[in-house]
């Protein structure tokens, strides 16, 4: 559908309040169409083995989409569509998206359960907050890293000429020009330059300001938006995704369904995940993220999570062509063994499933650079290696995974790890021998686990 | 007519059963029948709802549940409130809460599910939305008489205005008028000693367990 026409709606659509949107549409529903299609949880499932719960996922997704509709914040206006206006954008959503410029141009896929073709890796600093000072090593050594198909989310910079920033601020609007300036230097110094920079700048309008052919982020790299949980969105997304759409860009719309909120369990959360691939679709988005929220834990590598991604993941993989991804946070951070044991998992259950991969990046709370470009290596290469598997094979792998760390699931209780500045020898950009070691001997331990590494 | 016992059970069975219209019926059934309403509150509801906190612990039963329960316990609390104020009295309440998501956030379920669980525990909650002003905090808790400011923040560079809501206290001199918690992904502890709030809740749980241990410091 027109994006006009959804803007349109969310000034016209019928008023209400955004509690009774959230009770009575999404959650009377999903508990009304989880019994009527029979979508359950055994308890133990990591990986949904089951087509026919996998189909009726969908199906109960379509149903609740369409009684729902999104729901606009700011406007406290529903926006609905037709079961047929669902189907005409279900049916021109896009099944190859393009991004990147000459030697880097490339297009992410669809992909269907247990596709052979390699997923489509989204890897970069993942909205970690990035000091200013160390912005560009830190992308430089993502981008290096030639398994990483697009650069994702260059980092949150929180302080500029020694000022936090206030988003919505003019300093925030120099720190997103900025933002896009380093992101395509670090690109550039990669030999890179023009790798995909998937841009996400700060939650706020002024994020455009990193637009630049010149300098910044281009018409050819993906802008990410995102859905508030659950089916809503707000006026900075609808302007942002006008915006883009209308310079060009392609757009990648995150949503993150809430385990333990208005859809209930992972099984009632895969309803609402299915519903929201489809408001993704038919809010402007083309590339669709899904990064699943837990009321419990801040990662997404806990078992819920895991039975959840590989659901939704085949609901949508088997039903439509929508491009999906999905992200990977962990409780684990880098320079311990758990943070590759966390990812892999995920990335394990998702890749059989249809999806392609984004991440990874420990969850919140964050410190500075916490992330690890080595390890972005080791999760692309568990991802292809995914690939060649199929989604029972990759169970029984996952399963031994998450008994690594299933009692090291919160901030508290897991490694913590060290930043980036510590992993690397900043002089040279390389992993320091001691991070070096450790991603081959998680490597050497994943293969022994059966991952089919080339 | 109903015994005292028979009365509760009721009253504890319309929350298990998340039904306002139930709780307010089983409500007047209790003061119809002469029993002391402040017991009442005590023998009706609030068992049932500490227990439906737990099971949501638990995940055995999810948002929906949560917040339809502590729905149902203000529709029943209200009945009885009127009947206390009528007899003279006031319902002693555990605490008074203004609760919302910071100035430049919108996200509001970490709030919502933070604040059923305080009604769940007794505590009564204002919740003021999400992209909250942070003068509208302390507004708020000045008009409401409040005992403790609850402050969400979901995004790393939001959480900045956590800050803010403190720094205006200490200018207004009302540091320590009010209690201050702060949650939210990328909250710490460490954050909230840095800008000095109070204390910290890491999920919903814990922040009832927090408030609940400290009651001497937000009871002054």
């Amino acid at each position: 559908m027109n994006l006009k026409e959804v803007v349109k709606r969310a000034e016209t659509g019928p008023l209400m309040e955004a509690n009774d949107f959230l009770m009575k549409r999404v959650a009377a529903g999903v508990i009304k169409l989880q019994k009527e299609y029979g979508i359950r949880w055994d308890g133990k499932t990591l990986v949904n083995l089951d087509d026919e719960m996998a189909d009726r996922c969908w199906e109960a997704g379509k149903q609740l989409f369409l009684q729902t509709g999104v729901y606009s914040m700011n406007s406290r206006r529903v926006i609905e569509f037709s079961a047929e206006e669902v189907e005409h954008g279900l049916r021109f959503a896009p099944a190859r998206v393009a991004m990147g410029q000459g030697k880097e141009a490339t297009v992410v896929h669809h992909r269907r359960v247990e596709d052979p073709r390699l997923p489509f890796v989204f890897g970069g600093p993942f909205n970690a907050d990035v000091h200013e000072s160390t912005f560009v090593k830190l992308n430089e050594a993502f981008a290096q890293e030639r398994l990483i198909d697009a650069l994702l989310f260059p980092g949150y910079l929180k302080e500029l000429d020694g000022l936090t920033i206030r988003p919505g601020s003019g300093l925030s609007s120099r720190a997103a020009v900025l933002y896009g300036q380093w992101a395509r230097e670090a690109v550039r110094r990669a030999g890179r330059p023009g790798l995909a920079i998937c841009g996400h700048a700060v939650m706020a309008l002024n994020e455009i300001a990193c637009t630049s052919e010149e300098w910044g982020l281009r018409q050819s790299d993906p802008r990410a938006m995102v859905l508030i949980s659950e089916l809503q969105a707000d006026d900075v997304t609808m302007s942002r995704t006008m915006y883009y759409q209308g310079y060009g860009c392609p757009i990648y719309m995150a949503f993150t369904p809430l385990v333990g909120g208005y859809g209930g369990g992972p099984d009632g959360t895969a309803i609402v995940a299915a519903a929201s691939f489809i408001a993704a679709i038919m809010m402007g988005g083309e590339i669709v993220h899904i990064g699943p929220q837990h009321i419990k834990y801040k990662q997404q590598t806990n078992n819920h999570s895991l039975f959840l991604g590989s659901l939704a993941n085949q609901a949508v993989a088997r039903n439509s062509h929508i491009i999906v991804t999905t992200s990977h946070t962990t409780a684990g951070r880098p320079g311990s063994a758990q943070y590759p044991y966390e990812f892999s998992a995920l990335a394990l259950a998702v890749v059989p499933s249809g999806s392609n991969l984004t991440g990874p990046r420990p969850a919140e709370p964050l410190g500075y650079n916490d992330v690890s470009p080595l390890m972005a290596r080791l999760f692309a290469e568990v991802g292809h290696a995914a690939a060649k598997l199929t989604r029972a094979q990759a169970a029984s792998i996952v399963e031994a995974l998450y008994e690594k760390y299933k009692d090291k699931l919160t901030f508290q209780q897991a490694p913590q790890g060290r930043p980036f500045q510590e992993l690397y020898d900043l002089d040279t950009l390389t992993p320091t021998g001691e991070h070096q070691a450790l991603y081959e001997e998680v490597k050497e331990e994943l293969a022994r686990l059966g991952v089919p590494f080339s | 007519m109903a015994t005292a016992d028979e009365i509760y059970a009721g009253m504890r069975n319309s929350i298990q059963e998340y039904d306002e219209a139930a709780a307010a019926a089983a409500a007047r059934e209790a003061v119809a029948a002469g029993l002391n309403p402040v017991e009442a509150v005590e023998k009706g509801f609030a068992g049932a709802i500490r227990e439906l906190g737990q099971a949501f612990d638990r995940m055995e039963i999810f948002l929906p549940q949560l917040v339809m329960a502590a729905d149902a316990m203000k529709a029943g609390v209200r009945v009885l409130e009127e009947a206390i104020q009528a007899s003279g009295g006031k319902l002693e309440k555990k605490g008074v809460v203004v609760l919302g998501t910071v100035e430049g956030d919108i996200h509001d379920i970490g709030k919502t599910v933070v604040g059923a669980m305080l009604q769940a525990n007794g505590y009564e909650v204002h919740d003021l939305g999400v992209d909250v002003p942070s003068t509208r905090f302390i507004q708020a808790a000045e008009e409401l008489n409040a005992n403790i400011i609850a402050l969400s923040a979901l995004l790393s560079t939001t959480m900045l205005h956590q800050r803010d809501v403190l720094g205006l206290l200490r200018n207004k001199g009302l540091q320590d008028k009010y209690f201050v918690i702060v949650g939210g992904a990328p909250v710490t502890q460490q954050w909230a000693d840095e800008i000095g709030a109070d204390a910290y809740g890491l999920h919903a749980v814990e922040a009832v367990k927090v408030l609940d241990q400290r009651q001497a410091e937000w009871a002054r």
